[in-house]
């Protein structure tokens, strides 16, 4: 098995960076390809198994679509075949139509996938924390934007909150997706923090793989859903 | 007009200051913020010190500031600051309205002011210090901080151009505080220097600031902390005016070469963290004018806050007790780097860094420690970790993540029951790595340890 990993050297933020340790932890003898943004992606020529892109910077954003515009077919080529794509944080909205950047002035378009606008400011910080149903199991997370997305996801969303917001504070259907391109802006260790979508998402591959450290996770993940379930906490 | 709304607000809010003193309560935040619930733009109308020092950054703010409030008195100036209050806009006014007369005259010579990094643009364009020292920006809270670019942004915009700055040239993101025509003095270490580039968990700058290019390293001490540049254009790390070339650990001394040639200090502490502090607090005294025997002087007779390090014994166990600041990747990081690098093969690491206010009803967000490197804690001089505290089970699982062996880890969420899993057969020096927020925590793991020693002296 082959995963890439794009660009995370700056792709890391939040805890991001880990997701990829913990798929190395879980799949030993997958290999591991760090793409960095000086680099020809190795999507390009070849067919990796998963791709994985992390929260940025929002300089870092418009650059990574920079990069990755001249590669935008191949991209939605990957997305129809199914590769499994998972975009944490803001790394997802390089895939919406246009993005703008309120306190920079700046306006740019995206790659497209999804017909969804975002719009950063640097003076709108939200927090919060994610409890969904997916599947047939609960996701568990936590989110710290400067951006939201505007559109129509109804048809497209990644999951439906259970308690947080969705893609905007006035949505409770949380992320992107199509097929099997993941888009959430749960960002942090989304992985390690819920071992059985970890399962999930790599058995989109059709290899099955127990998730690492599966006990310590598990008892960590359930103490969690207990403590977002609590509605005295807030979310 | 506003002048006179000016003056209503000071007096109102210096007759709080004096009535909740009176009560014995702590008037380091309130005042202030009465004044700018009166005056708005109370800050722009204030007369400050002759000298406002602005103290910044993510990591050594309060060290910094502390000493150079201290080495400022030891010789004979008055000082204005706010290191027992908030370091936040009302707190930076409090500390200032404390100091200021009922004629709106300061009473002091000098302020040493420290200030969060994110309250930059409510203080410093109607303040406008003389100088600003920031020892470094690096990854912090992700909700308050989100990211380095984010505050590097922020300073810089709040900034004047009048502002001197005194800048860590081993730190990239801040030394690009400076803006064109500005003055500017880098401080930096050249002693120590690491061999080979050992790979860092997380770096907040990768990207050449000039052109984009993947900078490369000279060296690098920890995350991007080191010497840095790009086989694309020009660029480089700053050469600092202020560098410590020598550490004596042994002498407990340390040799700083400026302009003025090679000088001498007291090191009051051996982390490298502490000595980017020193660096920083020296190269601003000098700025300022005091000359190697003022400084040093403050030096020999200055010690690191008690609620940061200290050291106690107790029986045959040796207790030292780390302020690891939770929600901050790197500050606690260093602090683990700091445990396993001490000499010495009989070490236990119990680890009190979980947020107390996140933990009140909420569910702390642990995001935070997996751009913490926890690898260090594997290193075989440590024989124990003990997480205790509501996240122990995502410290488990974050440990194992970075290699530590699972037989070493032990957790319980009571802090007080951490001293009843310590293995006293195998681990005599404790270091207690604890939250700033949680000193009643960090009491109960120091008092619990100390009886123990007791214990076991008794028992041999
Ligand atoms: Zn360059």
């Amino acid at each position: 098995m082959v995963i890439e990993i794009l660009f995370d050297e700056s792709c890391n933020l939040f805890g991001d960076g880990q997701n990829s340790a913990y798929l190395k932890a879980t799949l030993p003898e997958a290999q591991f390809i760090y793409t960095k943004i000086t680099d020809v992606p190795y999507f390009v020529e070849q067919d990796p198994d998963i791709i994985y892109i992390g929260s940025m910077s929002e300089s870092v954003q418009r650059r990574v679509i920079n990069k990755l515009m001249p590669y935008k077919e191949r991209l939605f080529a990957l997305v129809e075949k199914g590769t499994p794509i998972l975009a944490t944080g803001n790394a997802g909205e390089i895939f919406c139509k246009h993005i703008q950047y309120v306190t920079e002035e700046l306006e740019i378009d995206g790659l497209g996938i999804f017909d969804i606008n975002v719009k950063t400011d640097l003076f709108d910080r939200y927090n919060g924390k994610v409890l969904a149903d997916f599947e047939n199991f609960k996701l568990v997370g936590f989110r710290s934007q400067f951006s939201m997305l505007y559109g129509d996801n109804t048809d497209y969303a990644f999951t439906k909150v259970i308690r947080g917001i969705g893609i905007n504070r006035d949505s409770k259907l949380e992320g992107l997706r199509r097929n099997n391109l993941i888009c959430t802006h749960i960002l942090g260790p989304i992985l390690p923090l819920n071992p059985l979508f970890c399962e999930y998402f790599i058995a989109l591959t059709g290899t099955k793989a127990e998730a690492a450290h599966k006990e310590a996770a598990l008892s960590a993940y359930y103490q969690r859903i207990k403590e977002f379930e609590d509605p005295v906490v807030p979310c | 007009m506003k002048k006179i709304r000016y003056y209503f607000a000071l007096h109102v809010a210096k007759l709080a200051q004096f009535l909740m003193k009176l009560l014995g309560r702590n008037a380091t935040f309130l005042p202030g913020k009465i004044a700018i619930k009166l005056s708005p733009d109370f800050l722009k109308h204030l007369t400050p010190p002759k000298t406002v020092i602005a103290v910044t950054g993510t990591n050594g703010k309060t060290t910094v500031s502390n000493l150079l409030s201290s080495i400022l008195t030891q010789n004979g100036y008055s000082i204005t600051n706010n290191s027992f209050g908030s370091n936040v806009q009302a707190g930076v006014i409090s500390a200032l309205i404390e100091d200021t007369t009922i004629f709106g005259k300061p009473k002091k010579d000098i302020a040493v002011l420290e200030v969060d990094e994110r309250s930059s643009l409510l203080i410093y364009p109607d303040l406008k210090p003389d100088y600003l020292v920031c020892n470094n920006i690096m990854r912090d809270s992700l909700k308050r901080n989100a990211h380095t670019e984010f505050i590097q942004f922020i300073i810089s915009k709040a900034l004047p151009l009048s502002t001197k700055l005194v800048l860590n040239a081993d730190d990239i993101i801040s030394s690009s505080l400076k803006k064109d025509g500005q003055a500017c003095v880098y401080f930096g270490i050249s002693a120590e220097k690491p061999e080979g580039n050992i790979p860092q968990h997380i770096k907040d700058i990768v990207y050449c600031p000039e052109c984009g290019a993947i900078l490369e390293s000279e060296y690098v001490r920890y995350n991007h902390i080191g010497r840095h540049f790009c086989t694309a254009c020009q660029f480089q790390s700053e050469a600092p005016d202020y560098v410590i070339t020598e550490i004596d650990r042994e002498k407990d001394m340390f040799t700083i070469l400026s302009k003025d040639g090679e000088e001498k200090y007291n090191l009051i502490n051996d982390n490298i963290v502490n000595v980017y502090n020193f660096a920083a607090a020296i190269a601003l005294l000098k700025e300022l004018g005091l000359d190697h025997e003022q400084i040093a002087k403050g030096f020999s007779k200055t010690k690191i806050v008690k609620t940061r390090f200290e050291e106690i014994e107790s029986g045959n166990l040796k207790i030292t007790m780390l302020m690891a600041k939770g929600q901050n990747p790197i500050a606690c990081a260093r602090c683990y780097d700091y445990v396993a690098k001490v000499p010495g093969d009989n070490k236990c690491a119990i680890l009190v860094v979980d947020d107390k206010d996140d933990n009140i009803n909420n569910s702390e967000s642990t995001c935070w420690l997996y751009d913490c490197d926890y690898s260090a804690l594997a290193d075989p001089s440590i024989k124990q970790v003990i997480f205790c505290g509501p996240r122990c089970k995502d410290h488990l699982l974050r440990a194992l993540l970075a290699g530590v062996d699972e037989s070493k880890i032990s957790i319980t969420e009571d802090c007080s029951e951490s001293v009843n899993l310590l293995n006293t057969d195998i681990c005599q020096h404790i270091y207690v790595l604890h939250e700033l927020y949680r000193p009643e925590d960090a009491r109960t793991v120091k008092n619990g340890l100390i009886s123990l020693g007791k214990e076991t002296h008794h028992g041999n």
